[in-house]
């Protein structure tokens, strides 16, 4: 697969990265050093991918299909031991990277179209790329959402990747910053009362301006912004655990609102899910969108050995 | 009713339509509005290309965006491009399946269907005057062009409407490529574009052909030049919708009979929505799951149940109303208003809208006779524009003749 290639160089780059910070500059190398951030559908300890059984999801634990697997990250910064960040420049703007202004994202595709992700696109990609100054980093912090000044752009004349249909959000003008679904493995003919659990999350509640044409605010930004404190990307990856994203929730039915949790500010399915992404999320509505204590109590993503 | 003095952009409309030829009123406003002065501002464009609106003195400018000016070789591909079935990824609906030109751009249903067969929880709008709406739909205060509204219909998923997707994009565009008579419409369109088949000129041509729907011709809009007369019926329930018993006007009560208006000189928009008190479903102001208007975006208690009033211009043919199409006829909308709000008695939607906590505290009940009431109804039949309605420039192009 296209990928594999991809990733064995990214790892080749990123050792060669991690070897130079090793030195302790001794070499008196202080241009950039290349960083990839490597990502992982998993559940729990075990790798998924469309097509294959994903067991023992949600309460009451079952077994299911991945149907989508996409998440837009951005403004990545490498945490150094003293707390200060770096922002990782990314390369040149591609399928899947843009930087505009001061506003980096990648769009993070761990879905191939295949098996039950039919509605999904062939071309994935798991990295992020780029680089830092020279120097030695203990972390990295990131953000699973859009910037805003890029969130609400036009998806017919968007720039790549904004201009993915299935992550467009047009009932908010805005984008899905995670589209993340999980189906009854036996299709149609299957028991789950509601076919599909979907996490889509995005800033709710935008209004735009009649008189400019443009979205000028939402009550509930919904970014995910979180940091791994201890994250070595030579040698480990960040996985993304669909298995904790739904854990508490029935993931076989809906029970009011959106089938699934689509970020609704009072939709049942978002209570459980919230709480895993460490953003605030409360049953009246009155959640604020915001991560809870700098998102420290997610447990959506985790750095795993690679 | 003229709820702002044209700015300097309106001089340069007035004057178009000066060229245009329309009438005496239209000659009237333009010298008003220009300051008397006999300010002329010609159109520098290629005259085959200019757009010339054809409206009442009335009406104020429209606005249109800087990037996507109105031209008529826009208006004319738009035009096609919203009768036109290739359009929708199976190819079985386009947006004049739900907005049917008869019916103002309805489709005579409560709530409509997807090209996939997938309902949708709330009823098609019509589309008289849509260049004039601030917002575009029920209840998205985030929708503030017709550019971006359309995406939803083209691309949405839930529920799919035109039902095209990642998968299928391409495939519909090629369905225009491949059809001669549309490359030459895109050229005609959008000069200059060596590959002018592409999604931003779908959307900008249908936006435009949109903006072109004036509804300004009624037998209300002619009473109001002087050279028609209302019934005693219209005129008494005229009378009644304006007037402080009614009080129709609060939320009905522009040009366009709807209270979120944007035009060319517009600085400050406001975009009211509004709880009628339609529902109360569970005794603290709910409204059935999945149809709870701005509540769905914000989630916010007070957003429960607001929608947006719609322009009541032809709404003789836009039956059923409400967002669900939950009530059937005009009588039936009057009798609601009169009682302030609906009492639902049994079924899973029972309930006492008229008692709604976040009902608008400008609908209340109302002491109107069934007299009053069907003067207003007659009135709101003032309101159709039957010229509208068969407009040959607004017509199926595809249609046999």
């Amino acid at each position: 697969m296209k990928t594999t290639h991809t990733t064995r160089l990214a790892l080749t780059l990123a050792a060669t990265a991690a070897a130079l910070v090793a030195c302790g500059g001794g070499g008196g190398d202080d241009g950039p050093q290349a960083v990839t951030l490597e990502f992982a559908a998993v559940s729990g300890a075990t790798a998924v991918k469309c097509g294959t059984l994903v067991t023992a999801l949600g309460s009451p634990a079952v077994d299911a299909q991945i149907k989508d697997f996409r998440l837009y990250v951005s403004n990545v910064q490498m945490v150094k031991a003293d707390g200060t960040k770096v922002a990782l420049t990314l390369g040149a703007n591609d399928d899947w990277n843009l930087t505009s202004g001061d506003n980096r994202m990648t769009l993070i595709d761990l879905e191939d179209g295949t098996g039950s992700c039919a509605g999904g696109t062939a071309a994935t990609n798991a990295l992020i790329k780029g680089t830092v100054p020279a120097g030695d980093y203990v972390g990295v912090e990131l953000t699973m959402g859009v910037p805003f000044a890029l969130n609400h752009s036009d998806y017919a004349t968007a720039t790549k990747p904004l201009d993915i249909q299935a992550m467009a959000w047009s009932w908010q003008s805005g984008r899905k910053f995670a589209k993340i679904e999980v189906t009854d493995p036996a299709g149609a003919t299957g028991t789950w009362t509601a076919n599909t659990f979907n996490f889509h999350l995005g800033s709710t509640g935008c209004t735009g301006n009649p008189a400019s044409g443009q979205t000028v605010n939402c009550l509930t930004p919904n970014r995910m912004t979180f940091r791994l404190a201890s994250f070595n990307p030579a040698t480990q990856k960040i996985a993304v655990d669909i298995k904790a994203l739904v854990a508490g929730t029935d993931i076989t039915r809906n029970q009011a609102g959106a089938p699934g949790c689509m970020s609704g500010g009072t939709d049942p399915e978002c209570l459980k899910v919230f709480e895993a992404l460490a953003i605030d999320w409360k049953a009246d509505g009155t959640g604020t969108g915001l991560p809870l204590a700098g998102g420290a109590a997610q447990t959506l993503f985790k750095a795993i050995a690679k | 009713m003229i709820r702002s003095r044209p700015q300097r952009p309106a001089c340069r409309q007035v004057a178009k339509r000066l060229v245009a030829g329309v009438a005496a009123s239209a000659m009237l406003a333009g010298l008003t509005a220009c300051g008397g002065g006999g300010t002329t501002v010609t159109e520098t464009r290629p005259s085959g290309d200019a757009w010339a609106w054809n409206l009442p003195a009335f009406f104020p400018t429209p606005k249109v965006p800087a990037d996507n000016p109105m031209t008529t070789a826009k208006v004319e591909l738009g035009r096609h491009l919203f009768y036109d079935e290739r359009l929708s990824g199976n190819g079985r609906q386009s947006c004049a399946s739900c907005h049917r030109q008869a019916l103002a751009f309805t489709d005579g249903r409560g709530t409509a269907l997807g090209s996939t067969g997938e309902p949708h929880p709330r009823g098609a709008q019509h589309l008289s005057n849509v260049v004039y709406n601030a917002t575009l739909t029920w209840a998205n205060p985030s929708l503030v062009t017709l550019e971006r509204q359309m995406e939803t219909p083209l691309f949405g998923e839930s529920p799919v409407e035109m039902g095209v997707n990642d998968a299928n994009k391409d495939a519909v565009l090629q369905r225009l490529r491949d059809d001669a008579a549309y490359t030459a419409r895109f050229a005609a369109a959008f000069p200059g574009d060596a590959a002018p088949v592409q999604w931003p000129h779908i959307i900008k041509a249908i936006a435009s052909f949109q903006r072109a729907l004036v509804s300004g011709n009624s037998l209300y809009d002619r009473y109001l030049q002087g050279v028609a007369t209302l019934s005693p019926a219209q005129t008494r329930g005229m009378n009644l919708f304006f007037g402080e018993k009614a009080e129709c006007f609060h939320c009905h009560g522009s040009f366009n009979f709807n209270d979120q208006i944007v035009h060319a000189a517009s600085r400050i928009v406001e975009t009211p929505f509004s709880n009628t008190g339609l529902y109360n479903i569970d005794g603290r102001g709910g409204f059935p799951d999945g149809n709870r208007g701005v509540f769905e975006l914000t989630a916010r208690a007070d957003d429960m149940g607001k929608f947006r009033a719609p322009s009541l211009r032809n709404v003789e043919v836009t039956a059923p109303y409400m967002h669900d199409g939950s009530i059937a006829t005009l009588a039936e909308a009057l009798r609601f208003y009169a009682a302030g709000g609906r009492h639902i008695t049994s079924g899973p939607l029972a309930g006492d809208g008229r008692a709604n906590p976040y009902k608008s505290d400008l609908i209340s009940r109302i002491d109107l006779s069934e007299q009053e009431q069907a003067d207003i109804v007659e009135f709101l039949k003032s309101l159709t524009d039957h010229d509208f309605l068969k407009d040959t420039r607004f017509a199926d192009p595809f249609a046999p003749r």
